[in-house]
């Protein structure tokens, strides 16, 4: 099927590209009409023949309304965010068309969902497909059905194309990670203050459930009506080496998983880190862009 | 286990984003409106039920009720079937038929909660259209059948809809109540149905002019009796020709080939009675038999089409006395009465070649002259005498009859509508005392008096006289022309017309039966009414010959009409084919051309011209360039009109994104329209070729 047409957008989609069938309500009119047909010819009489002829004038319009709906449309790209794995992706599909026609009740069906969409004729329009991720690294979408049952139902116009756009898969990070290996740093050739809770007060923030109670600001809280807990800072920036060969737990990807937490808490909590992941060496840094190439390199490793 | 009979008895409520109300008020007025002609013919109990379960489910809509409970399901739908089966007895005919399917879907209605039910209801609306032209196709029926099928679309289109806004992300559903109510009463909708309607019309014309008919029909037609309307019947008893008088419906058309015959020749053969029991007249034992030998044609023949409207009953009728007839299966009795092997249940048309003045029956069988001389005992004493008295008075058949017309004639006879019903001795009390009747009145008394004087006499129903209409060139025979009259035997002659009716009253055979009824009787036998009618009747007859009886012969006549060669069903089957992928595909193309594209604005259209010319030289526009941009990019390339290209280009960003003006506007049309741009560097006059030449 790929080779009747490009397959990736951007493309226009062309009538080799688009199939065609009834659907099963189709199938039952058809049925119906036959009986017309049958009783109207038996007993010789035109006007039944007639209406019958008339559905079936319907039924052949509604089928060329249905191809008509997808021939020509054109598919410009296909974006996705990354996510973390056992999330649901959403892949972001832009259209528009050529002809300046509306295109009514469109949808475009993955493997793990339907969205359903119009097309106004002038502007571009975005549907969100959800694709459900399962493993960490890239994903590709595979085959995407881009289909219609305009104007009544009877016939399933559809065309398959494949986004050459892949979406990232982060690994999930694990749901209680072992602690920050802090100061554990030595093997990296550098030395790292301590963030102690006698260092200097640095700011109040929210409280996270990882925050132990002596931390919390209480007179603070009253005031605010939320919990807020004191953040200390060390006067040196901190820093923390994760090491994928250190990382304590079974198995590359549970190590993974807990590198992933790591490096989320670590950016969540603003100090600089450095990730080793055997060969590779990113850091030490801190930030979005450092978290997403840490992230994305986790999401790669091995792959 | 437990839930499935808990679900059972207490349905779960519909959510509100399942069935949107305007989903279903369209397929209940879809349903309602098609099944409007069948709960007509119902008994009115079944008819109100399925109004009432119709009415509860727009309610159930309307104010979210909950579904009915299996069980209470289940009841009400057995219930409605024995209502049927009480209704319309054992007896299996199409009426029960399509009374069961309106039931059933009356029934379906009360679980109708989900789109499947939804579209199956919508689409067996169609169905119970076609199913309603079993029992009458006249034209006004068209008007039925445009709306049934435009408000199925609708229900149709409507359900799309629901399904389209189900697959819809969440976070792009509108309201559904919103959407609904604004869904319910939008005229566009409307109107996209019913353009997808006038669309398929090419295709199923094209399909009903060509797709083969059946010559045969595959299986036997059910016998049944019309509903509502009556024809003549093969019986007679007083009062049973008076009462079509009041029936202005046609019975039948004809168009001769040639001048039509003077009214007194127009007698229309219908059932011939033979047998009487003293009240009715009935047909005989041997009325069905072939005739051997059927009259010749001769040049005083007349050839002439029928169209018959249908009527349930097996004969056709021709005038006397018929020859051939080119109707499927059809014979000539021993009655010389045209008869068909099947009722006649559709609009039919046939070919007939009568021959008036034949001579029939020579001789008479002596069963047949037992039976035309048999009187039951002991009735109409005074008919007897009278007979008797008459007999020694004319020994000759001929004159005897010639006295009794005669004496109808002179003798206070009167035609007339009023009926009086007769007792046991009919014959007496009318032709003694009451004088007053319609023709059967006369017919049968006449018959027992010939009887009673030895003359083999029978009694023929048919109808007589019609309407000429003299713009369409046809005659219109109503049920009101119902007729009757007597036949006798006479030596050497075989059996005679003769028409007391005509001797009482001339003007019945000559003007019709319009004639002899006092005028100003009612209202809607008015002279301009009529007049109406007639006008009206002219339409039909045009709708009943190329729509209706259009059969296979028709198909022929239509093919050889084009200028093609007489075709085999198969052969036709191709051409239809053929024509329509060659006709439809580029007109359905054309089609949707026209009706995909936003209309343009005025500006818009100038801007287009403009662009046009433009791309005659070769000079297109990116689609990311704005028409400023566009102009100031092509203005280089331009030889002359570069200037009034900026403005023009200025002009239109003005109109078409700024506030528009109208000043400006028709500025702008009309520089556009004197807009002739040149291409630098090219050939100047590359569309003034011809212009040389000159």
């Amino acid at each position: 099927m790929k080779r009747r047409a490009p397959a990736n957008p951007p493309l226009t989609i062309q009538y080799r590209q688009v199939f065609i069938l009834p659907t099963r309500f189709g199938w039952t009119l058809a049925l119906l009409m036959f009986a017309m047909l049958m009783g109207s010819l038996n007993f010789n009489n035109n006007l039944g023949l007639l209406t019958t002829f008339i559905v079936a004038g319907l039924a052949l319009n509604s089928m060329l309304m249905a191809y008509h709906n997808l021939r020509g449309l054109r598919l410009l790209h296909c974006t996705a965010k990354p996510v973390h794995a056992g999330d649901t992706a959403r892949l972001v599909v832009t259209l528009s068309d050529q002809d300046g026609r509306s295109r009514p009740a469109l949808e475009i069906r993955s493997h793990d969902g339907l969205s359903g969409f119009d097309l106004d004729g002038i502007n571009l329009e975005t549907v969100e497909i959800p694709l459900r991720t399962h493993q960490r690294g890239w994903l590709s979408p595979g085959r995407l059905r881009i289909q219609t049952s305009h104007p009544i139902g009877l016939f399933e116009a559809w065309a398959w194309f494949w986004p050459a756009q892949r979406v990232l898969v982060w690994p999930r990070p694990a749901e209680n990670p072992p602690p920050l290996p802090r100061g554990a740093g030595d093997d990296g050739g550098r030395q790292i203050s301590r963030q102690t809770d006698s260092d200097n007060f640095h700011s109040l923030r929210n409280w996270r459930p990882e925050d132990p109670v002596h931390r919390i600001a209480w007179k603070a809280s009253q005031r605010h009506q939320a919990l807020l807990a004191r953040e200390f800072r060390a006067e040196v920036s901190e820093q923390v080496v994760l090491d994928l060969a250190r990382t304590p737990a079974s198995g590359l990807e549970q190590r993974i998983s807990v590198l992933t937490a790591w490096v989320m808490q670590a950016h969540r909590e603003g100090i600089d880190w450095t990730l080793n992941l055997g060969k590779q060496s990113i850091g030490p840094a801190h930030g979005e862009r450092h978290l997403n190439a840490c992230l994305r390199a986790l999401a790669e490793f091995g792959q | 286990m437990t839930t499935a009979l808990e679900r059972w008895f207490r349905p779960r409520l519909p959510g509100p984003g399942e069935l949107t109300p305007a989903a279903v008020y369209w397929t209940l007025a879809a349903f309602l409106v098609a099944a409007f002609p069948h709960l007509m013919a119902m008994p009115p109990a079944l008819a109100a039920t399925v109004v009432a379960l119709i009415g509860w489910r727009g309610m159930a809509v309307w104010r979210g009720w909950r579904p009915v409970p299996g069980p209470v399901r289940v009841v009400l739908t057995l219930t409605l079937l024995a209502l049927v089966v009480i209704a319309f007895g054992a007896s299996w005919g199409r009426r029960l038929a399509t009374a069961l399917l309106c039931v059933m879907l009356a029934a379906k209605l009360m679980e109708m909660f989900r789109v499947r039910d939804l579209r199956m209801v919508a689409s067996v609306c169609f169905f119970l259209v076609a199913t309603q032209f079993l029992f009458n196709e006249r034209l006004v029926y068209l008007s039925y059948l445009v709306a049934g099928c435009w408000l199925a679309t609708q229900a149709l289109g409507q359900i799309q809809r629901i399904q389209v806004n189900q697959r819809r992300g969440q976070d792009r559903q509108a309201s559904p109540g919103a959407s609904g109510t604004s869904g319910l009463l939008s005229v566009q909708s409307l109107r996209q149905s019913g353009r997808l309607l006038v669309m398929a019309l090419p295709v199923a014309l094209i399909l009903f002019f060509l797709f083969p008919r059946l010559a045969q029909p595959l299986w036997g037609l059910p016998e049944e009796a019309m509903d509502g309307r009556t024809g003549l019947s093969d019986s007679m008893s007083p009062g049973s020709i008076s009462e079509l008088f009041l029936d202005h419906s046609p019975a039948f058309r004809v168009e001769f080939e040639g001048p039509p015959p003077p009214p007194q020749m127009r007698y229309w053969r219908g059932p011939v009675l033979w047998r009487f029991d003293g009240n009715t007249w009935q047909r005989a034992f041997f009325s069905d038999q072939r005739l051997s030998e059927p009259p010749l044609e001769t040049e005083a023949s007349i050839r002439y089409r029928m169209q018959l409207e249908p009527h349930e009953r097996r004969w056709l009728l021709a005038m006397d006395h018929p020859v051939s007839s080119t109707f499927p299966e059809s014979r000539i009795t021993v009655d010389h009465h045209l008869i068909s092997r099947r009722p006649v249940t559709t609009l039919s048309q046939y070919d007939v070649v009568s021959t008036p003045d034949a001579l029939i029956s020579p001789v008479l069988t002596d069963v047949q002259r037992n039976m035309a001389l048999h009187l039951p005992q002991e009735r109409n004493p005074r008919t007897r005498a009278l007979a008797e008295e008459l007999r020694q008075q004319y020994a000759d058949d001929q004159a005897l009859i010639n006295a009794v017309l005669r004496w109808f004639n002179e003798e206070p006879f009167y035609y007339s509508l009023s009926v009086t019903p007769l007792g046991r001795h009919g014959a007496d009390e009318f032709l003694f005392d009451l004088r007053t009747g319609y023709c059967e009145y006369y017919a049968s008394a006449f018959a027992i008096l010939m009887r009673s004087a030895g003359i083999p006499a029978r009694v023929v129903t048919g109808y007589q006289g019609g309407f000429w209409s003299e713009s369409g060139q046809y005659l219109l025979v109503r049920q009101s022309d119902a007729h009757a009259w007597n036949e006798v035997w006479l030596e050497g002659q075989g059996w005679v017309r003769v028409d007391p009716t005509a001797a009482v009253a001339p003007d019945r055979i000559r003007e019709g039966s319009r004639s002899v009824v006092e005028s100003g009787r009612a209202l809607r036998d008015a002279g301009w009414l009529m007049n109406l009618r007639n006008q009206y009747d002219r339409v039909q007859h045009l709708w009943n010959r190329w729509v209706l009886g259009f059969d296979a012969e028709r198909q022929q006549d239509f093919l050889q009409r084009l200028g093609l060669p007489e075709m085999t069903a198969t052969q036709i089957g191709l051409l239809m084919l053929a024509a329509l992928s060659l006709f439809l595909l580029p007109l359905t193309w054309f089609l949707f051309r026209v009706s995909g594209q936003r209309p343009l604005s005025r500006a818009e259209r100038a801007w287009k011209t403009v662009r046009r010319r433009l791309a005659r030289l070769g000079l297109h526009a990116q689609p990311s360039e704005t028409p400023r941009e566009f102009a100031g990019r092509i203005c280089r390339e331009l030889d002359s009109g570069e200037r009034q290209l900026v403005q023009l280009a200025i002009m239109f960003s003005q109109l078409h994104y700024g506030v528009p003006s109208a000043r400006l506007l028709e500025q702008f049309e009309r520089s556009a329209q004197l807009f002739r741009p040149l291409r630098r560097g090219k050939n100047r006059f590359p569309r003034l070729s011809f212009g040389r030449e000159l």
